[in-house]
């Protein structure tokens, strides 16, 4: 298990008090595989990936947990320790290069400077890397000359991975990597990331909130809702027998998922709950249609299957809520306060 | 290299313009009876040949041609004060202004940019919240009431510094390079420069600090850290120089403004610039000194102006070349 | 791909669209008044968060008090020549409780001239910035709004005040005209509103392609009504800030041309002191007393209405934190 990460917690501080951002979230990385994290913007996931490399906003600080990547606890370890396996062990793939390349210095530029100064490379060492990562992910080696704001969407983000495997990283976090990007590009993006994540055995830790790229590219999944982790399993299993109602409701709400052609869209009412001071019980009793008294009772991380687990009092009747689930009305009129 | 030919057009164009409204100005204002531009105690011939040479006894608008004739060949009149072409007033007094324009923007930009980067990376803390009031303060202040406090206490009563002038008078000097680099210039220019520094440094301190800010919270800045880089890699080759952009554009703006706002200081320390020979030439009624001053003040300002407008142009690659898309 | 799950508002959404008018009418339903109200109400609510702005505004309060109540707090007239109970002129005395500040060469009082200088900076800094705003917003309302040939003459109108060199200007200005205080403004007025006006012009661009606007269009509101009834009161808020930053300029330019002689003699400025003392070899004689004081009150004066500036700044238009 390459990445292993156990109760994290991670809360910003607020002059109203702490919100709780990342409430005890669990889950692994095995060696080679694709963790796909999925959830609704603010359910605390780009926070969570973002701690793994320890660079936070100053008002985010740790409240409990750990971070185990290769046997270590990297919560303990020192900031000198900690900066040494950043990039050379763990990597980043931004969702938007355009804001996440400086963009008054040359992309070429750009990757010799990491490589020269954390890979320790002589210039033309670096260079000739430089030119290799290009090649690695299809662009032409005399655009390592150009500015960012010279290339198109989809090139970018290439740029963005050819940066991240710089150094041979072993654990790669991809946050939201085609969010930005128009349906075609993203397809031709993923197919080059998914080639090398093959080709080099990559960990790779991808966030998104569209379940299709989940699909596409995932081995395993972890969905989030307001800070914990309601579902997790491999992927194939949580997406044929989604055990959680979030789960359920986020597979209704993208149609392309089923077989049916004809399954009426039903999303789900309503918004996440805040996190200053979460409700008691289950978080997603609110939005729930299945809601019953127990809820109200923090629920249990209940084993549905090898390696697939929900955070729900009803899990075991999964199967039967699912069946529920396919009639739109049952998602109408649901959120109570 | 098109856009930089029809700005520059642009700014010729914007300099005839002014420098028209300035000929009306001076002709046409209540005070300056077209009788006064000849002095009235020259010969007759001299009269004679001034009114010739200027088209006095024609229309305004034949004057205004024989004017814009006259410039276009540097003939910007006859000094009643001097007697001597006004040109060769002018570009006497011009070097000295533009060393003290020139030596107190470099003192103020350099330190207000490192002050500015550093209130920027100090954020939140007491030292941003001295430090802005004081950079307030200094903008706040009148130059040449700064540069009397200075002269005051420096010259004055410690006696450190000389009380005005830009050499000690009596000295001579093989040419005006020579009388430059001295030590004497040097003393003579300190106050004055300092005066001008303090002022100045106000603006790009707080406008670096500002860009700063901003740089330091964009996504770019985050994944410098995430790459392992060190923090003075981040600020030093990356923040700051997004930052600085829009500074240089000030610093080249700052030049023409400065040429004319100058007035003030060369005026307290007794400094023989044009800004100085302005004011004494308005006192003095001498117009046509006066306006050959204003005119190359206002050549230096619109020339200033069209620098700051390509440099910006030319320093960013966002703008410099165009997305390829 | 339905977004279905993000049920979160937009960020940025215009706020102001609870004041949307009455789009059958083209009135808004709150009307002048309330216009002006709701204007007072952030006027007094922002210093109360603020330091900045409270500091300021307690500055401003300060000087237009003494200005207003100048005649009761001096003891003897400006310019008057003073002297003493043996005929001897009191010149250049120290600070004493008879003269708080000493007095000057010329034998008068130090203190009555500072404090009467208060009126002088006040009149012609608040005359003249309004004069520069009202034209700045003017010229970025029309220019921003209408577009056209009707916004490049008006751009290049603005080049070419920005061509011309300000302080110099001013001084030919009152040396020419006359040494008023109303050519001092003249001269201001002329040459500092475009600083003013690109930026509500460009805030003016981006406003009229905003929903409120089309909708008033839309429902057949004519042009200067849009103008001045939908778009100005967003505007506004920038004028204000812009005048208490220009009241500053013009109070030190005014101070710079009576430093230089081509003010009015018969009005006692701060500037009119500067020059004074320096003409009478006061830096020589290390005469703080006479020359600090007046400095002071400039920076003070003009720092207040930077102090406001900012305030309402960091309120109204508040950046991203980081």
């Amino acid at each position: 298990m390459l990445l292993s990460v156990r109760d994290l917690k991670i809360h910003y501080k607020t002059p109203l008090g702490p919100v709780k951002a990342v409430d005890g979230i669990s889950f692994d990385v095995p060696q080679g595989k694709v963790v796909g994290i999925v959830g609704e913007s603010g359910c605390g996931k780009t926070t969570a990936v973002r701690s793994l490399l320890r660079v936070m906003p100053p008002v985010a600080v740790f409240a409990g947990g750990e971070v185990i990547f290769d046997g270590t606890d990297i919560l303990k370890l020192s900031e000198r320790r900690m900066n040494d396996l950043r990039w050379r062990d763990i990597a980043y793939i931004p969702q938007s290069a355009m804001n996440a390349l400086d963009p008054v210095w040359r992309v070429g530029d750009q990757i010799v400077e990491v490589l020269r100064k954390r890979g320790n490379m002589s210039k033309t060492e670096a260079r000739a890397r430089s030119e290799d990562l290009f090649a690695m992910v299809g662009l032409e080696k005399n655009r390592l000359r150009d500015y960012p704001h010279q290339f198109s969407g989809g090139m970018r983000q290439r740029v963005s991975i050819a940066l991240a495997l710089a150094l041979n990283p072993r654990l790669v976090i991809a946050d939201e990597p085609v969010t930005a990007l128009d349906v075609i590009i993203q397809r031709q993006v993923l197919d080059t990331f998914a080639t090398l994540q093959r080709e080099f055995g990559l960990s790779v830790v991808l966030v998104t909130h569209d379940i299709s790229v989940v699909a596409y590219v995932c081995d395993f999944v972890v969905v989030m809702y307001a800070g914990k982790v309601v579902e997790k399993g491999p992927v194939r299993d949580v997406l044929t027998a989604p055990s959680h109602a979030y789960t359920i409701g986020l597979y209704n709400a993208f149609p392309e998922l089923s077989a049916d052609d004809d399954r009426e869209l039903s999303p789900i009412e309503g918004g996440p709950p805040r996190l200053l001071n979460p409700p008691e019980g289950c978080r997603f009793r609110a939005r729930c249609p299945f809601a019953i008294e127990v809820c109200k009772l923090e629920p249990p991380e209940v084993q549905v299957g090898p390696g697939h687990t929900a955070l729900c009092h009803r899990a075991h009747e999964a199967a039967m809520l699912r069946d529920q689930a396919r009639d739109p009305a049952v998602w109408r009129g649901v959120v109570t306060s | 290299m098109r856009y930089v030919l029809s700005r520059l057009f642009y700014s010729i164009l914007v300099l005839w313009i002014v420098g028209t409204i300035l000929f009306f100005m001076f002709r046409l204002m209540p005070g300056s009876p077209l009788a006064a531009f000849i002095d009235q105690t020259s010969t007759l011939e001299q009269q004679q040949a001034l009114i010739a040479r200027f088209g006095l006894d024609k229309s305004l608008f034949q004057q205004y041609l024989a004017f814009l004739g006259n410039l276009l060949q540097g003939d910007l009149g006859q000094s009643f004060f001097h007697r001597r072409p006004v040109m060769d007033v002018v570009l006497e007094a011009l070097p000295n202004t533009v060393i003290l324009t020139l030596s107190g923007l470099i003192v103020a930009y350099v330190f207000g940019v490192l002050a500015g980067a550093y209130l920027a990376w100090r954020r939140g803390t007491l030292v941003e919240g001295i430090g802005i009031p004081i950079a307030l303060a200094t903008r706040a202040a009148p130059e040449f009431w700064l540069g009397m406090v200075l002269l005051a206490f420096f010259s004055f009563y410690l006696g450190w510094f000389p009380a005005g002038g830009a050499n000690t008078v009596g000295m001579e000097y093989s040419s005006d390079w020579a009388r430059i680099f001295t030590l004497d210039f040097l003393r003579h220019l300190t106050l004055p420069m300092l005066t001008l520094a303090i002022y100045l440094q106000g603006l790009p301190l707080l406008l670096m600090r500002s860009n700063m800010i901003e740089i330091l919270q964009e996504e770019f800045v985050t994944m410098g850290k995430m790459k392992g880089l060190s923090s003075r890699t981040i600020v030093l080759n990356h923040a700051a120089r997004n930052a600085m952009l829009p500074v240089v554009t000030a610093f080249a703006l700052g030049v023409g403004s400065a040429i004319g706002g100058n007035v003030v200081v060369e005026t307290v320390f007794s400094w023989p610039g044009i800004g100085r020979l302005l004011v004494n030439a308005v006192s003095a009624s001498d117009y046509p000194l006066a306006q050959g001053a204003f005119l190359i003040i206002t050549a230096v300002l619109i020339g200033m102006n069209f620098i700051a407008d390509i440099s910006y142009r030319l320093l960013d690659p966002r703008i410099r070349l165009a997305a390829s898309n | 791909m339905p977004q279905a799950i993000d049920t979160a508002p937009p960020k940025g959404l215009d706020l102001r669209l609870d004041r949307l008018p009455d789009l059958t009418t083209g009135k808004a339903p709150s009307g002048l008044m309330a216009e002006i109200s709701l204007a007072a109400q952030t006027f007094v609510r922002v210093p109360r968060q603020n330091a900045y702005a409270a500091i300021g505004l307690g500055i401003y309060a300060l000087f237009i008090l003494a200005a207003l109540f100048a005649d009761q707090l001096i003891q003897y007239q400006p310019l008057e020549i003073l002297f003493s109970d043996t005929y001897q002129l009191k010149r250049s005395l120290p600070p004493s409780a008879d003269h708080w500040l000493g007095t000057t060469q010329g034998g008068r009082d130090i203190y009555s001239q500072l404090v009467m200088g208060t009126r002088s900076a006040l009149a012609v800094g608040l005359t003249a910035a309004v004069c520069v705003v009202a034209i700045g917003t003017l010229v970025g309302l029309v220019s921003g709004y209408f577009g056209g040939w009707v916004d490049n003459v008006l751009m290049r109108l603005s080049d070419i005040a920005l061509g011309i060199p300000f302080l110099p200007f001013v001084i030919v200005l009152a040396a020419f005209l006359g040494a008023a205080q109303s050519n001092i403004v003249l001269g201001i007025a002329l040459l500092l509103w475009p600083n003013s006006a690109r930026v509500i012009r460009s805030q003016v661009m981006t406003l009229r392609e905003r929903a409120f606007v089309e909708a008033a269009r839309v429902t057949g509101a004519g042009q200067w009504r849009i103008l001045f009834v939908h778009i100005s009161p967003n505007i506004l808020s920038l004028s204000f800030l812009y005048t208490s930053v220009a009241v500053g300029w013009a109070i030190l330019t005014e101070a710079a041309v009576s430093f230089l002689g081509f003010g009015p003699s018969n009005t006692v400025s701060w500037g009119y002191m500067l020059q004074d003392a320096y003409a009478s070899q006061a830096l020589g004689r290390g005469q703080y007393n006479w020359f600090i004081p007046p400095g002071l009150c400039i920076v003070l004066v003009v720092m207040g209405g930077f102090f406001i500036s900012r305030g309402y700044e960091e309120v109204l238009f508040p950046k991203l934190k980081g």
